[in-house]
């Protein structure tokens, strides 16, 4: 227990250039869609006529990039350091849950502060955009939460498949996707069900939707991830 | 005197490759071993099975008496040091000095700040910006202040002057001296080690050919020069690694046990009989191992040599 508290440490080595870069780059990709839209006189009052951007999803995308390098990058250097694979793993599940939870609060502040000030003063919705809005706090918390821990999976998921199994890995892994999604949709399209889809993906609150569903794919991305790193070679 | 290190036939094998070949032997506690071998010998492979980090296709090992693939109470004990080791991309020096003292118990802070001074190791830079040499010296100076009960150095020398070297070999044996532990050292510079090694291992294509202390090994190889009957004589009670003719004039290297009798019985016979240094053993056992293979195509070396090669480089 006190070495995954070590481990734990030893990932967050150099963070202010990996946590802190993805507020950095989130900061200024919210500064820049501001000040486009005042530029652009785009200017409304946080509903559906005001300025609206999905531009708060870069931090997922960061966030996803860093699970990969937490993978490639530092865990070979970890196991190079005697640490085993077990702990690694465990280390890595236990600062994705706490880094998801801080990342879900401080979104939900800025959510928050988005909503009192209107829009950041031009009406513009760049947090509460889409499904991600919640009225309740402690649900909105969790909104925000939930895919940083899903996306956190599959990207060790991946990574730790490439470090197992190199191209071949990567290879297998999209063709099979590829094989099971093109296969729903063709079954899907050939037994005429995409209205029932439809019908019950709009029947599913957000909160569900995007917190809810998909800690399955989290939970079984975890669970090969775990499977796979056992028998990771240096 | 215990053991700490305790290799049971062990191979491992990738594909068609034979990397390791029914290894055995074992380690004694606080003592300097050399492993020695030619490129894609297996030496990396051992270590990395020693220290969890790969695993046997079979035989069994165990270090501090369990075996250590997964072993979190074995392994916090170990230290491996690899001349290809890869550092996070964004790391700094004095990151990965924060990362070894989390993890290695017996980490000596005041060392490693004096191996820092020595090496003229700046803290501050990115370590994908170091020099070949300042990227050996932090190996060195992570895997000497880790002060790890078991440490593995997997040729931590590649691109350091020979100032640097001698540093290294100073301050090994110097703080050896005050901390004692088992070293491994897997080195091609094998004379700049000799007179550090204790103990030597020889690996070839994946076979240990030689598990022996330096001395007695020194006392096992021989060189005889004098007329060619008297050395083809002298010759016959020993294996014989390599010859050299000219004219009525050899000089064999032999391989046996050169007591008193025998150094009297070649004065006797007009022989010339000189020690060999640790590298020239090194080199002839294994180019001898080579040679007998070339002739007899049933001995396992030639196909696998190339993949052999081919993989250690690839890694």
């Amino acid at each position: 227990m006190n070495r995954i508290g070590s481990v734990v440490r030893l990932q967050l080595v150099g963070w202010p250039s990996s946590l802190g870069g993805a507020w950095v780059l989130l900061t200024l990709i919210f500064l820049v869609n501001l000040g486009l839209f005042v530029a652009i006189g785009d200017i409304g009052d946080m509903t559906e006529s005001g300025p609206q951007t999905g531009a708060v999803i870069s931090i997922y995308i960061i966030m996803f990039v860093g699970g990969l390098t937490t993978f490639t990058q530092v865990f070979p250097f970890a196991l190079a350091l005697s640490v085993i694979r077990r702990t690694f793993y465990a280390a890595f599940a236990l600062l994705l849950l706490g880094q998801s939870l801080v990342f879900g609060l401080l979104l939900t502040l800025c959510k928050l502060a988005e909503d009192a000030t209107g829009g950041w003063g031009i009406g513009m919705t760049f947090f509460g955009v889409g499904p991600l809005n919640q009225d309740n706090p402690l649900l909105q918390v969790v909104v925000y939460a939930v895919p940083f821990v899903v996306l956190g999976f599959l990207a060790a998921f991946l990574s730790i498949s490439y470090l197992r199994w190199a191209m071949t890995g990567m290879f297998v892994l999209t063709a099979s996707s590829v094989v099971v999604f093109g296969g729903l949709i063709v079954l899907t399209t050939w037994q005429d069900w995409w209205g029932a889809v439809w019908r019950w993906i709009t029947e599913q609150p957000d909160a569900l939707l995007v917190a809810g569903w998909p800690l399955i794919l989290g939970a079984l991305a975890a669970g090969a991830g775990y499977l796979t790193i056992r028998r990771v070679t240096a | 005197m215990s053991t700490v290190v305790d290799v049971h036939d062990v191979t491992r094998r990738y594909g068609d490759v034979t990397a390791l070949d029914q290894v055995s032997f074992s380690l004694a506690e606080n003592r300097i071993h050399g492993l020695l071998g030619r490129n894609g010998a297996g030496k990396t492979t051992l270590m990395q099975i020693l220290t969890g980090q790969n695993f046997a296709t079979s035989g069994r090992l165990t270090v501090f008496g369990e075996p250590p693939y997964e072993n979190e109470k074995v392994l916090s004990r170990v230290c491996f040091i690899k001349e290809s080791q890869t550092y996070p991309q964004h790391f700094k020096v004095r990151h990965a000095l924060d990362a070894a003292r989390l993890l290695f118990p017996h980490w000596d802070e005041e060392f490693a700040a004096t191996l820092l001074a020595d090496f003229r190791l700046p803290l501050g830079r990115k370590i994908r910006r170091l020099s070949r040499g300042m990227h050996s010296m932090l190996g060195i100076t992570i895997g000497l202040a880790s002060r790890a009960p078991l440490t593995l150095f997997d040729e931590p020398y590649l691109g350091l002057d020979a100032v640097a070297r001698h540093l290294f070999y100073d301050h090994l044996l110097t703080d050896f001296a005050a901390h004692p532990r088992t070293v491994v050292l897997s080195t091609h510079l094998i004379d700049e080690v000799g007179d550090l090694l204790e103990n030597v291992l020889l690996l070839d294509n994946g076979r240990l050919l030689l598990d022996t202390t330096a001395e007695a090994l020194r006392g096992q190889v021989v060189t005889a020069s004098g007329p060619v009957t008297a050395v083809d004589t002298f010759a016959a009670a020993a294996e014989e690694l390599h010859r050299e003719s000219l004219g009525r004039y050899a000089r064999a290297t032999l391989r046996g046990s050169f007591g008193p009798a025998e150094h009297h019985r070649a004065r006797e016979l007009g022989l010339d009989v000189e020690p060999v240094s640790l590298q020239d053993i090194v080199i002839r056992l294994t180019t001898a191992r080579a040679r007998r293979a070339d002739t007899r195509p049933d001995l396992d070396t030639a196909p696998g040599d190339a993949g052999h090669t081919t993989r250690e480089a690839a890694r």
